[in-house]
């Protein structure tokens, strides 16, 4: 990084409306590609256990997020 | 009421409802109608839409800035640019991976349950609306069936839902485009 946009960059990250708004950006970026890897490894037969290890949660919890339902993530759809 | 529909316009109803779902909707509104239409570029309605600039992308992407899927736009990408993370970068990546838009969806939107079995995703009132009046537009028409041709007539019919704002922000003009329907539906079933 130049050293302008360095300074820019800093100058932006003490902003908390710019921090705060990237921390945000990142959470939707983080559940929007959660989302697609989960359906990525169901559709590649993948079981929740073995999701739920590589995310380290419970089965429980990926189960519960991903699976019954959402069209989106149903093998066969 | 589908059983005077073509083979095409059963089709526009059944990818409409695919439209829906990859798009994590969970119901089918004059928009879905809409994709589903042009997700069939050999029809007479998207060619008339494809020869006037609306193609399946342009209209997807309409759909979701129109929706305000909440965002990652141009502020999000600046904010994580002070952190060091390019958002374009990602976004070229991931759709390399899982094709156009893959990041615009909102996973948030649908919730377990509601496409429980793959099955039925409701119809808005609208999107109902769109469908009476298709049958209407045909009966116009004198004709007998209800092609993709008159549900086009129909979104165009309806004019105030998701889809019809699409065709306007496309720049197209209603009235040009229901007398071209008129003179090329055929009156008979291809």
């Amino acid at each position: 990084m130049s050293d302008t946009a360095q300074l820019a960059s800093d100058a932006g990250s003490r902003d908390p409306a710019v921090g705060l708004r990237a921390v945000r950006a990142l959470r939707v970026l983080v559940e929007r590609l959660e989302a697609l890897q989960v359906e990525n490894a169901r559709d590649q037969n993948w079981s929740w256990q073995d999701i739920a290890a590589c995310l380290d949660v419970t089965r429980q919890a990926v189960h519960k997020k991903y699976a019954g339902g959402r069209g989106l993530l149903r093998r066969g759809n | 009421m589908f059983e005077q529909f073509t083979q095409d316009a059963r089709q526009t109803v059944v990818l409409a409802q695919s439209a829906a779902r990859r798009l994590g909707h969970h119901y089918i509104g004059t928009e879905h109608l809409l994709l589903g239409l042009l997700s069939q570029p050999h029809t007479l309605a998207a060619r008339l839409l494809v020869v006037r600039g609306l193609d399946l992308a342009y209209a997807e992407t309409t759909v979701l800035r129109l929706l305000g899927t909440p965002g990652l736009d141009a502020r999000d990408a600046d904010a994580l640019g002070t952190i060091g993370i390019d958002l374009s970068a990602i976004k070229e990546k991931v759709e390399a991976t899982f094709g156009r838009g893959a990041l615009d969806r909102d996973p948030a939107h649908t919730r377990a349950g509601r496409f429980a079995g793959g099955g039925h995703i409701p119809f808005t009132k609208r999107a109902k609306k769109v469908l009476e009046l298709s049958l209407r537009e045909a009966l116009r028409l004198k004709h007998k069936h209800i092609a993709d041709g008159h549900l086009l007539l129909g979104l165009l019919r309806e004019g105030e839902g998701l889809a019809a704002k699409v065709l306007a922000e496309a720049g197209i003009d209603f009235a040009q485009l229901r007398a071209d329907l008129d003179r090329d539906i055929p009156a008979v079933p291809a």
